[in-house]
């Protein structure tokens, strides 16, 4: 598992679903996918399949009708994961918060963890808000792989999944008498 | 029993890049029948223009309408928004609308060739595409210090002045654009791989084209001499040579062909404008309040744009109606996918450059 890892974390694909943008983020990803800025560099790929992603790019606040596509991709995608909201209407809903079709922002409905502000985003903020995911998933690689004990220490997986607990969750795994 | 399969292609798909849904129903690899959904983007706009922001903060919410055609969206809200308010723009500000209108169009069909060119498997295409695309985004930058939703316009004028050296950077940078998109011309004309994926697919007849109502340089491609800036007068189009362009064929080639021909003469339209840009003041004096209806249309990248605005003497306006392009291609596009191979089907779908946030807004 290790081994793989170290390769992996140079290979992060992303998945690009829009959530109803006004298409200003998506050509602005496309542009950072292009050769002027280059995201490929890194290793990113633009991927189509939330099956083979592991960075879940999202733009636009979430319409009515998106939002369950939106989880749905979301839960396709396999752990972990981290999800970026690329865009001021993907944060609070932007220009069109309190729209009647609009539910304001993505993080009502699955967990952010990097959110790339502009209206519209700048690709050199895309690439900062996508290599800030990578040090994330990185850590979350790590707690996922960190064993646990299943009888005794309250660990579960989803407690060492989420981010804010990553730290504290290693910390008391290395205090923790055997 | 039933001869077709159904093949689902979106809401979500690496070929699309805003969500819409088409149900094919093929027989072997022919597509005999095609469902569509459009409505996964829409977001209640136009009822907002008309309940919650006031006429001055309109301008700016419509231009998030789309962002590809963000000034387009900007200055159709505008022109009818002047009309109710009986402002008079000077020439110096026509002209800088114009300028911003046509660099957007380039980098707009520059994007949908591209795209057209990824979805039919030639992704190094795209790349050099899109690469020779950013000599215009950095214009579009120094020009209105944003690179998609610009913000430019503004009731009775526009926000910024273009300065000389900016002037020289657009002037420098076309020129460097130019023999690109003739490197891009003999290549979308002559070479034979190219020609395989776009020649005779996806055609689209001169009756079809009239019969659909298609706009833009989709009927344009087809022979259909359509082109909002030679019916109006609201821009002075004629005195910077406007040519309308027209294809015969209408297949995705001719698509590309009038697309290639379109940025070209954007370039020398706005080399002109440069070169012949009044002097003036960049903001009019605007007072009152919008009362009565006014009716506008503006040539967008896509095709047609039609705003209709009507207000009552309150800041709030009653009503603002917004009919898009895309919205009148689709019953085009459903037409054009029958009969055609299944595997061509994204390649198509590019062709028409369709804008789902402008259709569901």
């Amino acid at each position: 598992m290790s081994l793989w890892s170290k390769w992996r974390k140079r290979a992060p694909w992303i998945l690009h679903y829009n959530a109803g943008s006004c298409n200003g983020c998506d050509i602005e990803i496309l542009a950072a996918l292009s050769p002027r800025y280059d995201l490929e560099r890194f290793g990113v790929l633009n991927s189509g399949n939330p099956k083979q992603s592991d960075i879940f790019l999202v733009t636009g606040p979430v319409t009515y009708r998106s939002r369950e596509r939106l989880i749905e991709l979301y839960m396709q995608i396999p752990e972990p994961k981290v999800v970026v909201a690329v865009g001021a209407c993907t944060a609070t809903g932007g220009v069109f918060r309190g729209m009647y079709n609009v539910e304001d922002g993505i993080d009502r409905y699955i967990p952010v963890d990097v959110y790339v502000p502009g209206c519209a985003a700048g690709p050199q903020l895309i690439i900062d808000g996508v290599m800030e995911a990578v040090a994330i998933w990185e850590q979350k690689t790590q707690a996922l792989e960190e064993p646990f004990r299943l009888f005794g220490g309250m660990g579960t997986i989803g407690e060492a999944l989420s981010r804010r607990n990553t730290l504290e969750v290693k910390d008391e795994q290395n205090h923790r008498e055997p | 029993m039933k001869k077709t399969v159904e093949i689902p292609l979106g809401s979500q798909h690496i070929s699309l890049l805003e969500p819409i849904r088409f149900r094919f129903h093929c027989e072997n690899e022919v597509i005999r029948d095609v469902d569509a959904d459009v409505g996964f983007v829409h977001r209640g706009v136009e009822e907002a223009c008309a309940s919650r922001f006031e006429f001055k903060q309109v301008g700016y919410v419509v231009a998030r309408v789309c962002g590809l055609c963000a000034i387009t969206h900007s200055l159709g809200y505008t022109l009818a928004v002047e009309k109710l308010l009986h402002v008079e723009t000077s020439m110096r500000i026509k002209y800088l609308r114009m300028l911003m209108v046509e660099l957007d169009r380039i980098h707009s069909h520059m994007l949908c060739l591209a795209h057209t060119a990824e979805n039919a498997g030639f992704e190094a295409l795209f790349m050099q595409i899109m690469n020779e695309r950013e000599l215009v985004m950095d214009v579009q930058e120094a020009l209105s210090g944003n690179r998609v939703q610009f913000d430019y316009i503004s009731i009775g004028g526009v926000n910024r002045d273009l300065s000389a050296q900016a002037g020289a950077l657009v002037l420098r940078n076309l020129s460097l654009l130019e023999p690109k998109i003739d490197e891009l011309f003999e290549r979308f004309t002559s070479n034979w791989s190219l020609s395989l994926k776009y020649r005779g697919i996806g055609a689209l007849s001169l009756t079809q084209a009239y019969m659909y109502n298609t706009l833009g340089p989709l009927a344009r491609a087809a022979g259909l001499e359509t082109d909002v800036r030679l019916e109006t007068n609201d821009f002075p189009y004629a005195q910077i040579g406007f040519e309308i362009i027209t294809e015969q064929g209408g297949d995705i080639y001719a698509r590309n062909l009038v697309r290639l021909r379109e940025i070209k003469q954007s370039i020398k339209m706005v080399r002109h404008i440069i070169e012949g840009l009044p002097e003036g003041a960049i903001q009019e004096k605007t007072k009152g309040k919008p009362e009565g209806e006014a009716i506008v249309r503006i040539e967008a990248p896509r095709g047609e744009l039609m705003y209709l605005v009507r207000g009552n003497k309150s800041s709030i306006l009653e009503r603002v109606r917004i009919k898009t392009p895309t919205f009148s291609g689709i019953p085009a596009m459903i037409e054009i996918f029958k009969g055609s191979n299944f595997a061509d089907a994204p390649a198509i779908l590019a062709s028409f450059d369709p804008c789902m946030s402008c259709t569901a807004k």
